[in-house]
């Protein structure tokens, strides 16, 4: 099932325009929606999962209109957001169940089954009959994932799932989702490069409300091939340096800054090449190097 | 020093902005100002000032009451929001001291509470301005607005505020801050009940955190010209109470700033922090390898739509019963049931009763329980919309495919359910608090029936407005304030008079009585349509909740209405569909019954009958009409349906002196006329059927001396029901009818407008007063009806096989026709025509005293009081018969009746009583008062019936004043001298309270409608003189009195006539009670200043008081005149307190001023003073004794 997103804005009443004529199509697997914080990404999410509504546009799963359907989208559908929290006094296994009658699952033995099996998969079996009051943030997480895979969703939307997790958590959920983005259509929405370019065959890069580059991971940095040049210089040069070529990031290294730059071609000596990766395109579209933006002259 | 106030300033100022730009605070203004506006003219009594400062001093402590609810949720979002909005890490974390921090908010929350409650005061002001006219409303003085607001008001929510903050603060959460609220209104009145019971204790007036005890014994006895007249002001006792209540603020606070920490909060929000537990779990043990998870799509079908609903109304259920709260909810009403149920019955008329189930219940529903319901209900209701959302797992459970109209209607069920549990608590407090006292008789069908069902019901109404409010207000406090507010609107528009028609007062019916004779009787029809219709309307309620709810993170207006178009669709079309028709279907069988079966009249339209009767036809008083002497009778009672048929005929008599050519009569027009007609020719010249008036033109004058026999043909039911209570009279088990179902002949000036205000509304003259002792022709009848003076009465009563059926008369013949019984009653000598026709499945019991019958027909199972109404009955019999005359009748009989109205009335040797009275007990200490009520309507067959007084002034004096004296005497003379002294104080008490009620306060001799001078003050006159020249001359007038005007016919006897016969035993040195006592309203006001003592040296002692005393003589509306005082009064000398035997005790003579007075007692003394008994009608009582200085002998 594949998701359509046309012109979808909204504005919200104190004149923010949160989403500016949005078009996507996101088919079965993951979907990196990738943007800086206060882009619009979680406005956007929100929309898909029938919780807030859009101005103009349309959106469509399959045979469902997502934004006049809200019944049939949700019977469908796997939310996490970004931020959450459980009622602490209820167990995990009870609160799982809780949600599978919610979303329809309405024999008891097959119930029973689809918990057990989905508690172990987020790997949360062990501690099923603990209040959720003591779980960690991680263990949270994993529950959310757990309520959001119930019903067999073909539209998973997950929100900045990874912000709060330490690295060990990170790669246990990237995992967990890279096993479930094969049946359905999965959104990531994140601002961390690394996920997108771990898990997403396509990605989406938002800003403003506005999508400035929609494309897959692999073929964009394709297109960025030759064109990424590192140099490393000392603070003081920094300056100079900006104001005289496309800096499009910098980071410390030892002490010492290096910096990418983007390019047609070589810019200067002191410049070397560099294989580009996904966040050089990030940088890139950001800068409005590459994309839809248009830096002024 | 500059810094930390700069810093307290600061978060003082932060506090306060942030208060006024919440529109809530405006809300809550607005609120504060409508109540200060509307309830200033509530509660005016007669002749005192709307703005009477005592007047708006009780307005503004009450309001202050309710005042509380917005220092509640000021206060909880004061001390609440860092920690909701996760802001307390920083704050804690920054160099801001306790005292600042607090100190801060607490002070601005209070500030801003002052301010909004200012408008308390300016709405009354502004009230007062706006209504001024010169017959209500005296000076306006802002002395009187002022005085209460800083006196009661300001300390008042200081000290509330200071421990809401404090519990919040401490226990951090919002639902304690409410459920403190209750406590402390709970708390003062706790200390009013118990202030009642000990009677005015002054201790309990200090301990009134409220001041509301304090302000009541300031003002309890101010007559109408003082309450208009005089300033609160700050006496000392009010002073005291309130730097009571300031400083318990300080200490409160003072503990808080101690215990509080700048402290990390973890998860308050409920489950047990094991820190063991949570390292546990971050153990993490990777998988064995891919799970395979079995891809199960939902269904989507009925079936799942309930269990969807199961599983909402369960985690509904369970979040709001596992919260800390709720357990002490529950306890809390067991024990507060216990607390108000403990007096259950005991205001009866001041007779303590058995505890039964109904008047348990009923004394429960009267009691703060019901607006703490109301007050659960809107919290509650708030937790259940909001929760998701507090949590924060709102967003998840948004998108999750469960429809609106679920969620709703568990999260209803939930409130519902929580409800039931706590009335479910209530009957646990009850049962326990019943069988506390000693009853056991627990009748848990009757709890389960009103708790469960009607109450409920109600609740449930109430509760589906509360769901309505919060989804639609997005703002949890605001919320439960208007929750409130809607409760008390319909009470409030009713009171007010602005709204009166139950259809239009949210959930409101049109009230109901229980009563053990009849169950719900014939009350069960309107009470379950009116909540049928309001169930309607809640229904409607619902639905609009669920169109309207909030869902995702749209909660803009526009959006939700938008939203909700987009949702009617489906089952909540269908739904929404239902309601309206339910709610046009069910309105308009309920308005069919009360607009079209039966009248409904506004406000300003009650009492148009009566008005159009006497604008009509008051030019017909005069006319001369035939009078009543005979009447027979068959009544058809049929308690089935219920109604009673009525046929019958007058005998009638042209007494005066011409010949008569028109009948009126009169039928009241709730009795539905068949016929009437005449034994000779007449036609009906008119009939107007609205007020109940017939003229009717006989063929023949009807000469001087000629008789007349009219028949009538009447029925007596409901129609369908009313707005109004429905009638009581006629019922399936305790039917019970008077005259006032037959016809009168002629005008009848008795059924005229009383009330002053309604016959000027309407155009009528004020009434005249009563005609004075002298006006021969008011003498010529006795009793209050023209045209019928006694009556000879035969009737046959016919009822179901089950009841018996009783009127006044001797019982001729009984016997069974058709299924049915049969009755024939005759009078044996014509009596006052009261008519009283009783029928019920009664028990009876039967004794005898000398020749007299006597018997008690009862309800089975009310045994409770029956020996000691048999030991009233012929004890009173004799002692009567003794001093006053023979008791005439060969039967003397006491019926029960159910408690719908009325407590003891007296006809020819029938009394009857109401239910409740049959469950009256005496417990150990008390006084016997059922003996003495009963006393009390024995009385009543000498004084008004063998001795009859004229229509004129004074006329109850004869009647009540007699009966009640002769009720204390036969008390005294059973039970002692203490007793009788006892009764008497009771009397006593309830003379002062009723003088401060009303006004135009007369003589006693010249009462008039007024029973707090009929019953008590003629009574206690009579008594004092007996006490002054003794019991055998005081009777002795009486007997003589009686004997002159005993079944004598007109001109009838006046209190004046009993007066001569006083005068004429009383010897000249006590004649000054007599003036004093009757002819007057003198009051006393005596002290004891000084007192003081020696030995003499031959073992005695000689006491030296130093008394002054007054004497004042009052006119019609209270103003005082000092008079010459030259009085016997009491000086009394006391070993111990003055409840014991006096040292000494004699009349001494004292004159008005200061005097001293010299005793020699053989014994120490330790207190002594004048008028210790409190036999002088003296409004401080508790200055006329001291204890005694002196020097003392050694140990």
């Amino acid at each position: 099932m594949q998701l359509v997103i046309r012109d979808l804005s909204k504005t919200y009443p104190n004149g923010t325009q949160a989403v500016k004529d949005v078009s996507l199509d996101v088919p079965q697997g993951m979907f990196g929606l990738l943007g800086p914080n206060g882009a619009g990404k979680s406005t956007l999410m929100r929309i898909l999962a029938t919780l807030q509504d859009a101005d103009s546009g349309s959106a469509r799963l399959g045979d469902i209109d997502v934004l006049k359907q809200k019944d049939e989208v949700r019977r469908t559908l796997g939310y996490l957001p970004q931020s959450f929290g459980f009622h602490p006094a209820v167990r995990a296994e009870r609160l799982l169940e809780h949600f599978a009658v919610l979303k329809g699952i309405a024999e008891a033995g097959v119930r029973r089954e689809v918990v057990e099996s989905l508690l172990r998969q987020v790997n949360l079996w062990e501690v099923r009959k603990q209040k959720v009051g003591t779980f960690s943030g991680g263990m949270r997480q994993r529950l959310g994932v757990a309520v959001a895979l119930l019903g067999d969703p073909k539209l998973i939307i997950v929100d900045e799932p990874t912000a709060g997790l330490d690295p060990a958590e990170r790669v246990r959920f990237l995992n967990l989702l890279g096993e479930i983005g094969e049946a359905s259509a999965v959104i990531l929405s994140t601002h961390i490069v690394e996920d997108v370019e771990e898990l997403c065959s396509r990605m989406a890069i938002i800003d403003h409300g506005e999508i400035l580059l929609e494309t897959e991971p692999s073929v964009a940095v394709e297109a960025l091939r030759g064109r990424i040049w590192r140099r490393t210089v000392g603070r003081s040069e920094l300056a100079a340096v900006e104001a005289a070529f496309n800096v499009i990031s910098t980071r410390l290294l030892a002490g010492r800054t290096v910096v990418h730059v983007h390019a047609g071609s070589s810019p200067g000596k002191e410049f070397e090449p560099v294989e580009p990766d996904l966040k050089d395109v990030y940088f890139s579209v950001m800068a409005g190097h590459h994309g839809k933006r248009v830096v002024a002259a | 020093m500059s810094a930390r106030s700069g810093k307290l300033r600061e978060v003082f100022r932060y506090e306060v902005a942030h208060r006024l730009r919440a529109p809530s605070t405006w809300i809550f203004a607005a609120f504060l100002g409508l109540l200060g506006f509307g309830l200033t003219g509530a509660d005016v009594e007669g002749p005192v000032n709307v703005n009477a400062p005592s007047q708006l001093a009780e307005v503004q402590a009450v309001l202050g009451i309710f005042g509380m609810m917005i220092t509640a949720a000021l206060i909880a979002d004061a001390a609440l929001r860092d920690l909701d909005a996760g802001m307390d890490p920083l704050l804690f974390s920054s160099p801001v001291s306790k005292a600042e921090y607090l100190g801060g908010r607490f002070t601005a929350a209070l500030a801003v509470n002052i301010l909004l409650t200012c408008l308390v005061p300016i709405g009354s002001l502004l009230f007062t301005l706006l209504n001024h006219e010169p017959t209500h409303y005296g000076p306006v003085r802002l002395a009187a607005f002022a005085q209460p607001f800083l006196i009661l008001v300001v300390p008042n929510t200081i000290l509330v505020a200071s421990i809401l903050f404090a519990i919040t603060i401490r226990v951090r959460q919002a639902i304690p801050v409410y459920l403190g609220a209750i406590a402390i209104f709970v708390a003062y009145l706790t200390a009013a009940n118990l202030r009642d019971m000990w009677g005015g204790s002054t201790l309990v007036s200090y301990l009134d955190p409220f001041g509301m005890s304090a302000l009541q014994d300031v003002i309890r006895y101010w007559t109408p010209v003082e309450q208009n007249a005089n300033l609160v002001g700050l006496p000392v006792m009010l002073l005291w109470n309130r730097v009571g209540a300031l400083a318990i603020a300080a200490v409160v606070l003072a503990v808080l700033h101690r215990a509080f920490r700048f402290a990390h909060v973890e998860a308050r929000a409920g489950g047990r922090r094991d820190r063991i537990e949570r390292i546990v779990a971050q153990v993490n043990v990777e998988p064995a390898g891919p799970v395979a998870v079995p891809r199960v799509a939902g269904t989507f079908d009925m079936g799942t739509r309930w269990l969807q609903f199961i599983a909402v109304t369960r985690k509904a259920i369970s979040e709001l019963l596992t919260s800390r709260t709720f357990l002490l909810v529950l306890v809390g009403h067991v024990l507060l049931t216990g607390l108000f149920g403990w007096e259950a019955g005991d205001s009866v008329f001041d007779t303590s009763t058995w505890p039964t189930t109904v008047l348990v219940i009923e004394r429960l529903l009267d009691t703060p329980l019901t607006p703490i319901a109301y007050l659960l209900a809107a919290v509650y209701a708030g937790e259940l919309v909001w929760k998701d959302r507090d949590v924060g797992v709102a967003e998840i459970a948004d998108a999750v495919p469960v429809a609106e109209g679920t969620l709703l209607a568990g999260r209803f069920v939930a409130l519902v359910s929580t409800l039931t549990l706590i009335r479910m608590a209530i009957i646990v407090g009850g049962v326990i608090t019943q069988a506390a006292l000693g009853y056991y008789h627990f009748e848990i069908g009757v709890y389960l029936r009103i708790l469960l069902g009607m109450d409920l019901a109600e609740l449930a109404i109430i509760a589906a407005m509360a769901m309505l409010i919060h989804v639609v207000v997005n703002q949890k406090y605001l919320a439960n304030i208007l929750v409130l507010v809607a409760c008390v609107a319909p009470v409030w528009l009713r009171e007010m008079g602005f709204v009166r028609h139950r259809m239009l007062l949210y959930g409101t019916d049109p009230g109901w009585t229980w009563s053990a004779m009849n169950g719900l009787g014939s009350f069960l029809a309107p009470f379950v349509w009116f909540k049928l219709y309001w169930a309607a309307w809640a229904l409607v309620l619902l639905v609009l909740s669920v169109l309207l709810m909030v869902r995702g993170r749209e909660d803009g207006l526009k959006r939700r209405l938008r939203g909700a178009r987009a949702r009617l669709t489906g089952p909540v079309a269908r739904a929404a569909a239902t309601a309206a028709l339910l709610v046009a279907g069910l309105g308009g069988f309920v308005f069919y019954n009360t607009n079209i079966l039966n009248t409904y009249r506004t406000i300003a339209e009650m009492g148009r009958t009566q008005a159009e009767y006497e604008i009509r036809y008051k030019v017909l008083e005069d006319v001369p009409q035939p009078v009543l002497i005979a009447t027979d009778l068959r009544v058809e009672i049929l308690p089935e349906v219920p109604r009673i048929d009525i046929t019958g005929g007058y005998h009638l008599v042209n007494n005066s002196g011409g010949a008569i050519e028109r009948i009126h009569v009169y039928v009241d027009p709730a009795t539905t006329v068949r016929t009437i007609a005449f034994d000779q020719s007449a036609s009906l010249v008119k009939a107007d059927e609205e007020v109940g008036f017939r003229t009717h033109a006989l063929g023949r004058p009807l000469q001087p001396g000629d008789s007349l026999r009219m028949r009538f043909d009447l029925s007596v039911a409901s129609r369908g029901f009313s707005n109004d209570r429905i009638r009581a009279d006629v019922v399936r088990n305790g039917t019970k009818i008077d005259r006032r179902v037959l016809p009168f002949i002629g005008y009848q000036p008795v059924f005229e407008l009383t009330d002053a205000r309604s016959r000027e509304h309407f155009g009528l003259a004020p009434q005249p007063p009563m005609p004075g002792p002298d006006d021969a022709k008011a003498k010529q009848s006795r009793d209050l009806v023209l045209n019928e003076d006694l009556v000879q009465v035969d009737a046959i009563l016919g009822t179901s096989l089950d009841q018996t059926a009783l009127t006044p008369g001797a019982l001729r013949r009984s016997w069974t026709e058709n299924g049915r019984r049969y009755f024939h009653y005759v009078t044996e000598r014509p009596t006052e025509f009261g008519l009283s026709i009783y029928s019920a499945a009664y028990e009876v019991v039967e004794d005898r005293w000398k020749d007299v019958a006597l018997r008690i027909y009862h309800h089975p199972g009310h045994t409770y009081a029956l020996d000691r109404t048999l030991k009233s009955m012929k004890a009173s019999l004799a002692y009567f018969s003794e001093q006053f005359g023979p008791y005439p009748d060969p039967l003397l009989q006491l019926v029960e009746v159910p408690r719908y109205g009325g407590y003891g009335v007296a006809h020819p040797h029938t009394m009857s009583f109401t239910e409740d009275f049959f469950l009256s007990r005496v417990r150990d200490g008390e006084v016997d008062l059922p003996f003495y009520g009963i006393s009390h309507e024995v009385g009543h067959q000498w004084w008004g019936g063998m001795v009859g007084g004229g229509r004129v002034r004074g006329g109850e004096f004869l009647t009540e004043s007699l009966s009640n004296y002769s009720a204390i005497m036969a008390t005294e003379v059973t039970y002692g001298h203490d007793a009788g002294k006892r009764v008497y104080d009771f009397q006593m008490g309830h003379y002062l309270q009723g003088r401060a009620f009303q006004s135009h306060e007369v003589a006693a001799l010249d009462v008039e409608g007024q029973p707090y001078i009929a019953y008590r003050k003629g009574a206690i006159a009579m008594y004092t003189l007996k006490e002054f020249i003794g019991a055998a001359r005081v009777n002795g007038a009486l007997r003589r009195f009686a004997d002159r005007f005993r079944d004598k016919g007109a001109p009838y006897p006046t209190s004046r006539d009993l007066f001569a016969e006083l005068q004429a035993v009383t010897p000249d040195s006590p004649h000054s009670v007599l003036t004093d006592w009757f002819e007057t309203v003198t009051l006393w006001d005596v002290r004891t200043a000084t007192a003081s003592m020696e030995p003499t040296g031959d073992g005695q002692y000689r006491v030296t008081l130093e008394v002054v005393a007054r004497k004042t003589r009052a006119d019609s509306i209270g103003n005082e005149v000092e008079a010459p005082m030259d009085d016997l009064v009491d000086i009394g000398v006391f070993a111990g307190d003055s409840a014991g035997t006096p040292l000494h005790l004699e009349r001494h003579r004292i004159h008005g001023g200061a005097q001293t007075i010299v005793i020699t007692v053989p014994t120490e003394p330790a207190r002594a003073g004048i008028d210790p008994y409190n036999r002088l009608i003296d409004r401080e009582r508790s200055d006329n004794t001291v204890k005694i200085a002196g020097p003392r002998s050694a140990p």
